[in-house]
């Protein structure tokens, strides 16, 4: 069965073949000034990310995404923001013992932009990045490989246990086990499921600490690597291009306030 | 309790296609192995006699039971299904109650559930072994629980997937042995297997897949004589029938004692 592993999108484009560090300078380019910025800045930063959006040409995986998962969020958090804000005098609507006022929608607003910058970029990062190369790109430049293993298996643990827990539950509804009736009946078969999952993630676990190990994970040698991440100069004066506007952002924020 | 596939068509979620329309029928207390190479769509096949997946389009029948209209825990009783890997499936915390929990999930009375058991346990000769934690066992008896677990559960129909995988002589021994005491008590045995020669020697019909196709369906000396046609779903004949073809034999031999017959 092909499960998808990961967030990424297997296509070709120029956000694509960018190396990781430099998708990842974009992303910190955008989070940065996005909050510790001028506020009024954060909802801008929506125009650079949904170009991104289109030359990453992900833009489908793009909208189901925002509309599953970031919309639901930065929508609660906006009426709780609006509600809940103290301060502001403009009041415009009154319910009962909350006051929404200008003031309050107008700092949730500046809120929820600043965290749609943040999962959006970090969204794209995922989608038109694998994760194993950006994790090795990383190593290569002197992450720990212990850091970058957490990330990796972090990022694969959900998907592969939900495969294995598919496989445990055709066995045991073959023996006879009914899953689809009562919830007290269900309740029960848990425990047929839980086992095999449990002890089964455990001795993958082992077998995985011994395969890396066998190829010298904690050996303190310089690693080479077989698959080559290309750092073109393009690559470098755009870090240097993003590093300078970072910098612009906080000068600006300095001198406005 | 006879299977009838007729016009059986599957695509997985992911848009694969891995059955492109199978007619099939096995006839009660049949010996039938299923194999080609990788991804032609035996496990995909097995998985529909028992319900636990549905076909897109096309019907099977196990008996008159059609499984679109039948749970998978229903369909247990009447298909039992050992899965390749025993860990995916054992939970106990000895061998009996694990070899116990198929037959009562089928709500057997308790003395036909204990006769049941017991049964399946010398079969897989397990007996000595019943207060056992099964993980304190090694991975050839966890196949034995597992292969005990299902025929514990009386099921006219038994599967097996790769029951021979990583298994030693010994061990496939007593799997052959299992099989041919299935068959005497007329049971049905669906076997997908890698393992040719295991194929050859247990077993009456050959079924090869090829592509989500039936390629070849015959008695096993027709079917694993045709070495070009195997040769397409990556399988090659028992090494006893391409030394036959190779003697220039008339017939086409699978096992030893036809080999010897027929050089003499």
């Amino acid at each position: 069965m092909n499960l998808n592993r990961s967030f990424f999108v297997p296509v070709n484009s120029p956000l694509h073949n960018l190396n990781p560090l430099t998708k990842l300078a974009l992303v910190f380019s955008m989070i940065l000034p996005a909050f510790l910025s001028l506020p009024q800045l954060a909802p801008f930063l929506a125009i650079p990310i949904l170009i991104a959006v289109f030359i990453g040409r992900v833009q489908k995986q793009y909208f189901n995404l925002l509309l599953k998962l970031v919309l639901p969020t930065i929508l609660f958090m906006f009426v709780m923001q609006s509600l809940f804000l103290p301060g502001g005098e403009t009041v415009i609507l009154n319910l009962g013992i909350f006051d929404v006022t200008r003031e309050s929608m107008q700092s949730a607003f500046y809120t929820v932009s600043r965290i749609f910058v943040m999962i959006s970029s970090f969204a794209i990062l995922l989608l038109t990045t694998h994760p194993s190369e950006l994790m090795s790109d990383l190593t290569r430049r002197g992450l720990p490989g212990q850091f970058a293993y957490v990330i990796i298996s972090t990022l694969q643990i959900l998907p592969q246990m939900q495969a294995k827990a598919q496989t445990i539950i055709a066995a045991q509804r073959s023996r006879g086990l009914d899953t689809e009736s009562s919830f007290r009946k269900r309740i029960g078969s848990l425990v047929p499921l839980v086992g095999p999952l449990v002890f089964g993630s455990l001795v993958e676990v082992e077998e995985r600490a011994i395969a890396i190990e066998a190829r010298g994970f904690t050996s303190k040698r310089v690693k080479t690597s077989l698959h080559e991440i290309p750092d073109p100069a393009f690559d470098k004066i755009l870090r240097g291009i993003l590093v300078i506007l970072v910098i612009a952002s906080f000068t600006l924020n300095l001198w406005l306030s | 309790m006879n299977i009838e596939i007729t016009n059986l068509r599957f695509t997985y979620p992911t848009g694969l296609e891995a059955l492109k329309g199978i007619n099939l029928t096995i006839n009660s207390g049949e010996q039938v192995a299923i194999v080609g190479q990788n991804g032609a769509g035996k496990t995909t096949l097995v998985r529909h006699f028992n319900g636990l997946l549905k076909p897109t389009s096309g019907t099977i029948f196990i008996g008159e039971w059609e499984t679109t209209k039948f749970s998978v825990a229903k369909l247990a009783s009447r298909v039992g299904y050992v899965f390749q890997n025993p860990d995916d499936q054992l939970f106990s915390r000895d061998v009996l109650t694990e070899v116990t929990f198929g037959p009562r999930n089928l709500g057997y009375e308790k003395a036909k559930i204990e006769e049941l058991v017991q049964r399946a346990l010398s079969l897989t000769e397990l007996t000595d072994k019943t207060d056992t934690n099964p993980y304190d066992l090694s991975p050839t008896w966890r196949k034995m629980i597992a292969l005990a677990s299902i025929i514990a559960m009386d099921t006219p129909i038994v599967i097996f997937d790769e029951p021979t995988t990583g298994q030693d002589a010994v061990n496939v021994a007593r799997i052959a042995n299992v099989i041919a005491e299935l068959r005497n008590e007329g049971k049905t045995v669906i076997t997908i297997t890698h393992d040719i020669d295991f194929c050859a020697e247990n077993f009456e019909r050959v079924v090869a897949l090829s592509n989500g196709q039936v390629l070849l369906d015959g008695p096993a000396r027709e079917v694993l004589g045709q070495e070009k046609v195997l040769a397409q779903t990556y399988v090659d004949p028992p090494q006893l029938t391409r030394l036959g073809k190779r003697l220039g034999l008339k017939e086409t031999v699978t096992r030893q004692e036809e080999f010897l017959r027929a050089i003499e």
